[in-house]
């Protein structure tokens, strides 16, 4: 009986209790306390020194809405909790675990160390801010639909396309990665759970808060930042408040994704189960180790360059203000030190999700699986040398572009290794179409057209012509979006059965992918000739010439936004009722399969030994793990 | 799979060929850049035919019965196949990298006797100086066959100066002098876009490129350097680049970025203030008052710091809609 105490859950409280204890209560009262609190701290040294006037909004909002704020939000929800106990000397809680794992639905909106839970709120979290992106991407091709303007003003428009920008991808395409490897990861290495718990829970919390934050700069006096999700100064310095909320707001968005990044690191390196090489490891688990490390050495970067800016604007210093001796294109070179390898965070988790997919639904092994492993590190070594590519004709030194190009384009090499090798592995296979695999083959076509319009940026005479126009538009939708957003839906799709338990409808999945990839490529590929052809991206205004094409892929752009109404709804209803899953549907090898779906809540009731490669398929005898109690890894125990 | 390969590789041709991909090369750096592009694309379309050729083969080939639940041959590798698809793909980019290399150095040689023109950006017009002439002016003027040298700076924000046509492009940074080689080909008007996100009114931010003959281009320079200097209102309006947002039919001027000026008499009645100084007011405050049907703050507020006599010349120059 005292273990089922143990196991359930945080001691319920009511009345006047809930009021000061952990949870979306108390942070309702602490996140205006601590704003008040940084009201006065502002307040307070403006008086003292007596600077005129005292409540200087811009600095309070900066101080009070967008710092201290949140850190009250964070208090408020319990993500200090045990370690404030543990600092201020008062006994820590035992650890009962009475924060891990979700029993009913309450335990999702609660600060919770269970990475399954934290997985799953990464995932809702991303997807409410993928919608709302996507919204605010048909607000402007609805302006854009003719020329002129039509239904919003200049700073609106540009405040609409920063902002999408801005939450696709530190709001829904980096932490969407990072939700599903939460879950993934420490399932497929055997282990119960993340190396740090607490602070996985508290880089979850720290993305809300971000979110919340580009999206109150639309309310701001002056309206949202409008210099698109790049923030060149000498724009950002003379611009409105919103400024200040992306300047921030991508410290928050910066420091989960540190926070995350490190956890994985320590948890592939210290906690895969006996037997699990590097070389054993899934390529998922490879490609987030990868990623981590370019989040870790890259992030600061931009955090560097938003500060930056941000002292510029409040403290009126003159990084980047040439008058006095500031260096604009300073901020390029920082801001894209981050912003380039940021590409490859964005798009290496899903290679690990294409590998795993295609290799499950190929029934066969990963073919050359080392070199694949060895071209994601190429890719991140090779992603750390090529920043100044985005800015050929900005001004640079001219020397560096030859140099740049060169490693720009090396990075095909290892690209073309992953694409081939995802063939080769489908080869003589036994393919099986189900959505997770349309998904995969799907982003394989797809991103090849997008590395090959790589190619041609990469190739400084071409990108001189092309660079700022709607072709980087169409470029960067190529890969981050049947690049990165396709995979995402593939690993969503594959693990949803993991996930939740349940079955997703097959056939519904099938029409989202063919809708999405339809009008998705009637979007996208007319902007190659739009840009090409003389139209600049950022504009809310073009030449007539340009009006046809530009009314057709508004149109799609509409039923590229409603094709998600079919995965919404999928989701939703087979979340809720859809038929239960057996715990290894996909017959697959890897670890998660082992485990019940969804999985206990301490993931594993006996430590797994794996004995040989992840992808064994078609081998005979051959397993990736086994549990002494009895049950096999093996591919050939089809069903329960 | 080779049949497949081939009818990929004609539709891919067929898109390259058949849709107008690029604009009408005006210059030599353009007749450079789309070389490149073309050495690119058949590359491409052959990248692209061999994946395409291979995947719609497999999945077509493959396919799994929906009750065979084996698995596929346990292939890990082939070392060969391996080298030969790192090997490949390093050798073709190589390969482009060397003739971007060689193009960019190219596209970078003004040659002998360069027309040096100044670049300037501002919120949100250009302005293009002759130096020696003390010419200033609105469009960007150049004799065809003969290389442009231009120095690019901005005076508030980053601004990026394009002509499709020419394919050359370039951004004008604060505080910073950059340079582009133009050399066009064709005589024409070609249009002059702002490709850096500079503020509200960055769409509209566009001129004209006209590039005429030698001769016409010395008499054009001849006859600006004329008026330049002389602080009529002309002058003050041409160098001042007014006729890029604004049609004025004196100044033979029909931008429409910003309102006509040759209403200015009836706009001021409507507002009920004497025509000069609603004039003055528009030009120095132009927050102040925002004519139906344009945005606020596209107007640039630097010309507040005009000196008077050129102020005052440029007003009566827009409200008599005569050249002094």
């Amino acid at each position: 009986m005292t273990n089922e105490n143990h196991h359930d859950g945080p001691p319920r409280v009511s009345g006047w209790r809930l009021l000061t204890a952990a949870g979306l209560l108390r942070a309702a009262w602490m996140t205006p306390l601590f704003f008040v609190v940084g009201l006065f701290i502002v307040a307070f040294f403006r008086w003292l020194a007596g600077w005129d006037p005292v409540y200087d909004w811009t600095v309070i909002l900066a101080v009070g809405a967008l710092t201290t704020a949140p850190i009250g939000f964070l208090t408020g929800i319990g993500a200090f909790d045990y370690w404030l106990y543990y600092i201020s000397g008062r006994p820590s809680r035992p650890e009962d675990h009475s924060g891990h794992g979700a029993r009913r639905w309450q335990d999702y909106f609660r600060v919770n160390t269970d990475h399954k839970v934290i997985g799953v709120q990464y995932l809702v979290t991303t997807f409410f801010f993928f919608i709302v992106g996507g919204l605010l991407a048909e607000l402007f091709r609805a302006e854009l639909a003719r020329p002129g303007l039509q239904y919003v003003d200049s700073q609106t428009y540009n405040g609409l396309v920063s902002a999408h920008a801005v939450l696709m991808i530190f709001l829904f395409v980096i932490p969407a990665f990072a939700g599903l490897a939460n879950f993934v990861v420490p399932l497929m290495l055997g282990a119960p759970d993340m190396a740090f718990p607490r602070l996985n829970a508290l880089s979850f919390w720290l993305l809300p808060v971000a979110g919340v934050m580009f999206l109150a700069s639309f309310v701001t006096p002056g309206g949202a930042f409008a210099t698109g999700w790049t923030g060149y100064p000498t724009l950002a310095s003379g611009q409105p408040l919103g400024q200040t909320f992306f300047n921030i707001g991508v410290q928050w968005a910066g420091a989960s994704s540190i926070m995350t990044a490190l956890n994985f690191l320590v948890t592939i390196i210290t906690m895969r189960a006996p037997g699990m090489t590097f070389w054993r490891m899934p390529l998922l688990v490879w490609a987030n180790f990868t990623t981590s490390l370019l989040v870790v050495i890259a992030t600061p970067f931009i955090a560097g360059s938003q500060f930056f800016v941000l002292f510029d604007r409040v403290l009126h210093t003159h990084f980047f203000s040439p008058d006095e001796g500031g260096y604009v294109l300073g901020y390029q070179h920082i801001f894209w030190f981050y912003s380039h390898p940021a590409v490859y965070i964005m798009i290496l988790p899903g290679f690990g999700i294409i590998s795993e997919v295609i290799s499950t639904f190929s029934r066969k092994p990963v073919f050359g699986y080392r070199l694949m492993a060895l071209s994601l590190l190429g890719i991140l070594v090779l992603g750390f040398s090529v920043w100044a590519h985005h800015m050929f004709v900005a001004g640079m030194a001219p020397w560096l572009r030859v140099p740049m190009m060169v490693s720009t384009l090396l990075i095909a090499v290892p690209t073309g290794i992953k694409v081939f090798s995802w063939l080769a592995t489908m080869w003589e296979g036994k393919l099986r179409f189900t959505t997770p695999m349309l998904w995969a083959l799907g982003f394989l076509s797809m991103f090849v057209l997008g590395g090959l319009s790589g190619i041609y940026l990469g190739s400084v005479p071409i990108d001189i012509h092309a660079s700022d126009t709607y072709f980087i538009v169409a470029h960067i939708h190529y890969v981050l979006f049947s690049g990165s957003v396709f995979t995402i839906f593939a690993g969503i799709y594959f693990w949803f059965p993991k996930m939740t338990g349940r079955m997703y409808n097959e056939r519904l999945g099938k029409w989202h992918f063919w809708l999405t990839f339809v009008s998705f490529n009637i979007t996208f590929f007319p902007m190659h000739v739009l840009g090409l052809q003389g139209m600049p991206r950022r504009v809310f205004d073009y030449a007539d010439r340009f009006a046809g094409w530009n009314m057709v892929i508004s149109i799609a752009s509409f039923a590229l936004g409603a094709s998600t109404i079919v995965f919404l709804y999928n989701m939703i209803v087979s979340w809720a009722r859809g038929p239960v899953a057996v715990g290894n549907p996909w017959r697959a090898m890897t670890l998660e399969w082992l485990v019940s779906s969804p999985p206990p809540i301490f993931n594993f009731d006996e430590i797994p030994q794996v004995v040989g490669g992840p992808y064994e398929y078609g081998v005979p005898g051959a397993r990736h793990a086994v549990l002494h109690g009895g049950t096999t890894g093996a591919l050939q125990e089809t069903h329960t | 799979m080779v049949v497949i390969g081939v009818a990929a590789g004609t539709v891919a041709t067929l898109v390259a060929v058949l849709i107008p991909w690029l604009p009408d090369s005006a210059s030599k750096e353009m007749d450079r850049i789309q070389f490149v592009y073309w050495f690119a694309t058949v590359i491409s379309i052959v990248v692209f035919a061999i994946v395409a050729a291979a995947l719609v083969y497999m999945v077509w080939k493959f396919r799994a019965a929906p009750d065979d639940d084996s698995d596929g041959p346990p292939i890990h590798g082939h070392t060969g196949l391996e080298v030969v698809w790192t090997a490949i793909p390093a050798a073709l980019v190589t390969a482009i990298a060397i003739v971007s290399a060689i193009a960019l150095s190219q596209n970078g040689k003004a040659g002998t006797n360069p027309v040096r023109v100044h670049v300037i950006g501002q919120q949100f017009a250009w302005k293009f100086e002759y130096p020696g002439s003390g010419v200033s002016s609105g469009r960007l003027v150049l004799p065809v066959g003969r290389s442009a040298e231009l120095d690019l700076v901005a005076v508030d924000v980053i601004h990026s100066f394009w002509v499709p046509d020419f394919g050359q492009k370039q951004d004008a940074v604060p505080g910073l002098h950059t340079r582009l080689v133009i050399t066009p080909t064709k005589l024409g008007t070609f249009p002059v876009i702002c490709t850096e996100l500079c503020g509200l009114g960055h769409a509209t931010m566009r001129s004209e490129a006209e590039i005429v003959t030698q001769e016409t281009f010395d008499a054009w320079l001849a006859k600006e350097k004329q008026g330049a200097g002389g602080g009529g209102g002309a002058a003050v309006f041409t160098a001042q680049g007014c006729g890029a947002c604004h049609a004025l039919a004196a100044a033979g001027t029909t931008a429409q970025v910003g309102p006509s000026l040759d209403t200015v008499a009836k706009d001021a009645q409507a507002a009920g203030e004497p025509v000069a100084d609603f004039v003055r007011e528009s030009i120095v405050d132009p927050e102040k008052r925002i004519a139906a049907g344009y945005a606020k703050g596209v107007m640039p507020k630097t010309f507040a710091g005009l000196p008077k006599d050129q102020l005052d010349a440029l007003v009566q120059y827009v409200v008599s809609g005569k050249g002094s």
